[in-house]
């Protein structure tokens, strides 16, 4: 019996102590340095914000570089096969231009209307389109945890904590980290995502909630309240972080958002800058 | 005969440059798109796979490094994945330590051991000392199809081995 105890601990002790050749460090050494490293980063110490900041920085730069070949061989695969339907391709350009030629034509009308409305409604609210910075997203890692992504503009050029992201005028999520080149946006699908919303059918208000899959639910509607589909669902603006109005996406009869914009399809996204009343 | 020792030093340094890549690329194992609570933790299995076999093509300090550049990528505390690494390290030298041979079914039983107490650290670190929360159910899917998915890596790694190598176990 005290033989196999001995055993126990002779193995024990030389597997969190022993080196060798190629193990410079014993574990015992690097989980205690790994520990510490947790609770200075988890506790935000300033000296450990600062170096995070660097790390991120070179990190994600790296990362963009190595992840080249995933965003190549996709890419080169459409080229080729869009070489191939050049005119058809063409044809439907066409289509698209004469269908734009059309909106232009209502859309200065559209314009003053607006105006004239928001006079009329002495609407507060009107956004500053000029503050707004365009990113390109460097990572986008697909965490089986965290849906989140990495855009190559930071602190230099005046993006804070929660300031909304958007692409084509639809909200995608908001920055929850700022390095001094780059920045980290929460997307509206993570577990962590919780944004008030508003559904357009009757004004009835909710809480969008990410559970990490494609379509975030909608939370803590009215009592009673039946799910209908297509009902568009937009930022409602009660956070002080989103601009009311953002649209974000369709319901499901399930009671989930099918969002205007997929999250694992993005490219380019807008940061907009905005100062937040709430503190994160 | 120069040359090959260099190509033989690169085939050595295969594991490791697989889990660098895996740790800084946005390449993932995590296939959302076809099955929604499908995904797996492959740097796990690559590190409990050569701890085993070769130890000497995985070191420690390679590991701790690797789960660094993991946390900085993927948003978590800094530290959290080289603990969680560190762990089936830990537990990958002592049923080495242990055991004089090693089966496939041996490897995937004490794999479990190994993936379920680095899990337990990680999930228990992330919900109780920091802002993110991740729930069980996620962790518990990851847990299973790294766990499933193994043997189909052991047997992938154990040809690489035997193909670039060498058949020798540690």
């Amino acid at each position: 019996m005290s033989v196999s105890r001995d055993d126990f601990s002779i193995a024990f002790r030389s597997a969190l102590l022993q080196r060798g050749a190629s193990q410079k460090f014993s574990i015992f050494s690097l989980i205690i340095i790994a520990i510490i490293i947790f609770f200075l980063d988890v506790y935000g110490f300033a000296v450990v914000k600062t170096a995070r900041g660097v790390i991120n920085d070179v990190v994600y730069r790296v990362s963009f570089l190595a992840s080249t070949p995933k965003r190549i061989f996709p890419s080169l695969n459409s080229e080729i096969a869009s070489h191939f339907n050049l005119k058809k391709e063409n044809e439907e350009l066409r289509k698209v231009i004469e269908k734009y030629k059309a909106l232009e034509l209502n859309l200065e009308y559209l314009t003053n209307e607006n105006l004239n409305l928001k006079k009329v409604l002495n609407a507060e609210n009107i956004s500053n389109v000029s503050n707004i910075i365009l990113a390109k997203v460097l990572v986008d890692r697909n965490s089986p945890f965290l849906k989140s992504i990495i855009v190559n503009k930071g602190s230099k050029e005046g993006i804070e904590k929660g300031m909304p992201v958007t692409k084509d005028n639809n909200l995608v999520g908001r920055v929850v980290e700022t390095n001094y080149l780059s920045s980290r946006v929460l997307l509206l699908n993570d577990l962590n995502s919780r944004i008030p919303v508003t559904l357009d059918a009757d004004n009835s208000q909710a809480i969008l909630s990410g559970g990490g899959t494609a379509k975030p639910k909608l939370e803590y509607l009215p009592e009673g309240y039946e799910f209908t589909e297509d009902v568009n669902v937009f930022a409602s603006g009660k956070d002080g972080i989103f601009n009311p109005g953002t649209p974000i996406g369709e319901t499901t009869i399930d009671g989930e958002v099918d969002l205007f914009i997929d999250p694992n399809q993005l490219s380019f996204v807008t940061v907009i800058l905005k100062k937040n009343e709430k503190k994160f | 005969m120069a040359q090959l020792n260099i190509l033989n030093k690169i085939y050595a340094a295969g594991p490791l440059i697989l889990l660098y890549y895996l740790s800084i690329s946005d390449v993932d194992a995590n296939l959302e798109n076809f099955l929604e609570i499908f995904s797996i933790n492959l740097q796990l299995i690559i590190i409990y796979f050569w701890m085993i076999k070769r130890p000497t093509l995985m070191g420690t300090g390679h590991v701790f490094v690797a789960g660094l550049i993991n946390d900085v990528v993927m948003g978590f505390p800094l530290g959290i994945s080289s603990l969680s690494y560190l762990v089936v390290c830990f537990v990958g030298n002592y049923i080495r330590n242990k055991s004089v041979n090693t089966t496939l079914a041996s490897d995937w039983v004490t794999f479990l051991i190994a993936l379920l107490l680095s899990n337990l650290l990680f999930f228990s670190l992330i919900n109780n000392f920091s802002d993110l929360v991740i729930p069980f159910a996620k962790i518990g899917y990851n847990t299973f199809f790294t766990l499933f998915l193994f043997p189909i890596f052991w047997f992938l790694f154990n040809i690489y081995q035997m193909s670039f190598i060498g058949s020798q176990d540690a």
